[in-house]
């Protein structure tokens, strides 16, 4: 009995003492990353990484205090890889770099441009990223980006994710994490597709803003999708969350907001005597949000006109899409892969022209858009308009 | 194992020893009394070694004071103004002054106790092993010169405390009467709630020395004959000296002694413990404490309590959820700490990780350290809380609040965020209070575990514990059930309470299997303004 006991206290006090706490690492040796940027350095060709490390001891503090500066500190590290550049940020921050908790990598116009394939393994690679960490385009240096402090958040990094996350109240963009992005850059067809993010100076202030999507060819930024054009896209990929159509009254001047409250596609891919058309059916519905008219416009016939002019609207958003991605080339709406999933054998003579092929698709768009609803008002505020 | 093997034989040697001496049943003193009233009264003084306070009292009585008659009590046990009333003055001017009528013979103890004692409590004795252990019982004994039989009389009543809510299971609704150290007082709360013939009390001493009253108490036609074999053959194993409260006997009966869960289950509330009988359970009460003891214990019976069935199923259901809760909590809270700072800080928040960051800025400790402190205050301050009266108790929770909670925190040795963990752990632990030991043995043990190897240290000592759990038994009855093995009927009763009418079944695991016994009717769910056919009267 007593034997059996000492050899317990043997083998614990092995495991407490060996065991070296099996890679265990307290919070106060942690260098939080909350966000990166990738660059190119100018005259050196080398990788500049810029890490947002949160610097705890400021986190409490208002800026106001004395001695209260930024939360976070923005440092870099240059090297050959990415991987290398990260470790070479460790002989400023004397701590490894935690990046579990990167929230947004953000890519320098250069690196866009000139392909992101290189870089782009490590963010996926490596098993303390997150896949879904949000991936950006800078419109000009990523470190710049990295640098301006915002107004009601603490970290610039934080804020940014704030601002794509917004993209459901527009559709103006969306948000593309790095297992989106990537999955599409190995598709052998489909474009990928990263929100641009660029800082305005404003009353001498540095904001930041997301304003277009770049579109790549392969690895490479071809060309960009501006709001209209990005939000076509979406009402083709099912992703429109909410935001505002400006329909043109039909038989006045006036400009009516429509709130979009619901959006469904659905995308049928048919090959039609050697022709391929992509059906697509989408389902909208929305609220009469307001009205710059004094017309009342709350009778059964104006409201299947108004309808029909939605519908309009949507439909030339989505064809502006498309005919910009004609332009490029890209494949943004990823219709060759749901060719591949409904043509098997046309798909083997398809791929290898795909090119060629895509700008000969042609869309055949069936619209069904409703207005639910007129929010609290059934007639316009204006004058001679009192209810009964 | 040879230390074993020398105990058990230094033990049988020194039991011989004793058997030889004085140690056989009934002290030794098996002869009978003798006739002779001096001659008695010297042997009986002889075996108490003259204490002090056993007094005895000779006196005369009889028509012409012509019997010699002596009472033996131990003074401070007995009720002075019965003797007096009830035993001495009909024997002393009782038989003066109305005579000899019926030339009753007075040195026959049965004539005195069916013509003079009006007490009724009595009881003849013809050996003087049995007169000592009344005598020390707290008994008066009638020895009456020239017979050789004693008269045991039972006065009056043995101071007790009153019948008061027990202080460890408060209820808001419920009965508020608790056991009392008396036994008779505690049988008899137990009989007032079931007034049936089916109620069976068994009573033996143990003890040695003490020669403590302990009854089995079980429902007949309910309890498992096989239990109550079991239980028996437990208790007379003990050979002891003393048995000075029922942890004596529980330590000595329970399935598994090297265990960290209790295997058998204990109350203060009569209600709670006929409920128990009711499911086929047997209690076992002994003198001299207010808790009961009750086997077979399941472990799910420690998130039950009694309010749970006076209340409405409703609260009951979600309180009973977070009991469950609270006792993953105080078990894991500081070890899930400690796993996800140390080694997962992926899995936390990225805005709470800041936070966390942020206070442990100045902290000194690693984690698991600063952790293990915490707690062990904690303990330390509960620890000293109970034993302190109730004015400095007072002082413990300011001097706790203020130097662990705040000024620690202040002075930077321990993060905000861990004084939460460790406050919500120790209130989690008080929600279960029947598990707070294992609760506490645990939340240690798995601190250690987390502070090894994280999560994956934490999910190995879940499955140990999980696969100990399964393994235990309580006098026969899985501790787990009816969770493993699985029953579904009783899952009705386990992590929510159903309405009393849809309870129609018993526990199948406890109760006696060939047991003529239902609780209820199939049929009672209430339901308004419904012409009754007696259909449901038919049918029974």
């Amino acid at each position: 009995m007593r034997k059996n006991a000492a050899h317990l206290v043997i083998i614990l006090l092995t495991i407490f003492l060996f065991s070296g706490c099996l890679g265990g690492r307290e919070i106060n040796d942690l260098e939080i990353v909350i966000g990166m940027g990738v660059d190119k350095g100018q005259d050196t060709q080398d990788i500049i990484i810029t890490a947002q490390v949160v610097k705890e001891a400021e986190v409490g503090r208002t800026s106001d205090e004395s001695g209260g500066g930024k939360a976070y500190w923005n440092v870099t590290g240059n090297g050959k890889s990415v991987f290398d550049a990260i470790r070479k940020v460790t002989h400023k921050t004397g701590n490894r770099l935690f990046v579990s908790h990167s929230q947004v990598v953000i890519f320098g116009n250069d690196l866009a441009s000139e392909g992101l394939q290189e870089y782009i393994d490590f963010f996926l690679r490596a098993h303390e990223m997150r896949p879904t960490a949000l991936i950006l385009i800078a419109e000009d240096q990523a470190a710049d980006i990295m640098d301006a402090k915002p107004e009601t958040e603490k970290f610039p990094a934080i804020n940014i994710v704030k601002l794509v996350k917004s993209y459901r109240f527009t559709s103006h963009f969306y948000k593309v994490n790095m297992k989106d992005f990537v999955s599409s850059l190995m598709c052998e067809t489909t474009a990928p597709t990263a929100p641009i993010v660029k800082v305005m100076e404003e009353e001498g202030q540095k904001n930041i803003h997301i304003y277009d999507m770049a579109v790549f060819k392969n690895d490479k930024m071809v060309g960009k999708l501006v709001h209209e054009e990005t939000r076509g896209l979406l009402w083709v990929l099912g992703k429109v969350e909410s935001g505002i159509l400006l329909v043109p009254y039909p038989e006045d001047q006036g400009l009516l907001s429509l709130e979009i409250l619901k959006a469904e596609s659905k995308v049928t891919p048919k090959i039609e005597n050697g022709k391929i058309v992509m059906h697509i059916k989408i389902k909208q519905e929305s609220s009469l949000a307001e009205q710059s008219s004094a017309l009342n416009l709350t009778t059964m016939s104006v409201f299947e006109k108004i309808e029909k002019a939605q519908s309009e609207v949507i439909r030339k958003e989505i064809m502006t899409a498309f005919e910009k991605s004609k332009e490029l080339n890209a494949d943004i709406f990823g219709f060759g892969r749901m060719l591949h999933k409904k043509y098997k054998n046309e798909w083997e003579k398809l791929k290898d022209r795909w090119d060629e092929v895509y700008p000969t698709i042609e869309l055949d768009i069936e619209i069904e858009a409703k207005i639910q609803k007129t929010d609290l008002l059934v007639k316009p505020a204006a004058p001679g308009q009192k209810e009964e | 194992m040879f230390r074993y093997i020398l105990k058990i034989l230094r033990y049988t040697a020194l039991k011989s020893k004793n058997s030889s001496q004085d140690h056989t049943s009934n002290n030794g003193y098996n002869e009978p009394i003798p006739s002779d009233l001096k001659k008695s009264r010297e042997i009986i003084e002889n075996i108490l070694h003259n204490s002090s306070d056993v007094s005895v009292h000779e006196f005369y009585f009889g028509n012409n004071r012509e019997c010699k008659g002596a009472l033996l009590f131990i003074n401070s046990m007995v009720d002075k103004e019965e003797i007096h009333k009830n035993i001495l003055q009909p024997l002393m001017y009782g038989t003066l002054m109305f005579g000899n009528d019926k030339n009753l013979d007075l040195s026959d103890i049965d004539t005195i106790k069916t013509h003079y004692i009006s007490i009724t409590d009595c009881l003849k004795i013809t050996s003087l092993g049995d007169l000592i252990d009344k005598l020390l019982a707290g008994t008066v004994i009638l020895l009456v010169d020239g017979s050789k039989e004693a008269l045991v009389i039972n006065t009056g009543k043995r101071e007790s405390r009153n019948i008061e809510e027990p202080g460890t299971e408060a209820v808001v609704r419920g009965p508020r009467e608790g056991f009392n150290e008396n036994i008779n007082v505690s049988i008899s709360l137990i009989r007032r709630k079931i007034k049936s013939p089916d109620l069976c009390v068994e009573k033996l001493k143990l003890g040695e020395k003490s020669k403590t009253d302990v009854c089995i108490v079980y429902l007949k036609s309910i309890a498992n004959p096989e239990l109550i074999k079991e239980i028996k053959a437990r208790l007379n194993r003990i050979k002891i000296d003393a048995i000075l409260e029922s942890g004596y006997i529980e330590q000595f009966i329970e399935d598994a002694p090297y265990s960290i869960f209790p295997t058998v289950s204990n109350s203060e509330k009569p209600d709670k413990i006929v409920a128990k009988l009711l499911d086929g359970r047997a209690a076992i009460l002994v003198d001299g404490t207010p808790f009961v003891l009750v086997v077979p214990m399941v472990f799910i019976e420690t998130f039950q309590s009694v309010e749970d069935y006076y209340s409405r199923p409703y609260l009951a259901s979600i309180m009973r959820i977070i009991r469950f809760l609270s006792y993953i909590i105080s078990t894991l809270g500081p070890a899930l700490y400690v796993a996800l700072t140390v080694f997962h800080q992926e899995l936390i928040p990225t805005s709470l990780l800041i936070s966390i960051a942020e206070g442990r800025e100045r902290v000194p400790f690693p984690a698991i350290l600063e952790a293990w402190l915490m707690i062990f205050t904690f303990d330390i301050l509960r620890e000293a809380g109970i034993r302190l009266p109730k004015a400095v108790g007072q002082t413990i929770g300011i001097v706790g609040a203020l130097v662990l909670g705040q000024a620690s925190v202040e002075a930077g040795l321990i993060s905000p965020i861990m004084v939460i963990v460790v406050s919500a752990t120790a209130i989690a632990s008080f929600a279960v209070p029947a598990q707070t030991d294992s609760g506490t043995i645990l939340r240690y043990i798995f601190l250690a575990l987390a502070g090894i190897a994280g999560g994956f240290g934490v999910i190995m000592g879940l499955l140990v514990t999980l696969i100990h759990l399964t393994s235990l038994r309580s006098f026969g009855t899985p501790y787990l059930w009816p969770i493993a093995p699985l029953n579904l009927s009783a899952l009705k009763d386990v992590f929510i309470r159903m309405p009393l009418w849809n309870m129609t079944k018993h526990l199948s695991a406890i109760i006696w299997k060939d047991a003529d016994y239902y609780r209820q009717a199939p049929d009672l769910k209430p339901s308004p303004y419904k012409n009754d056919n007696s259909d449901s009267k038919q049918k029974e």
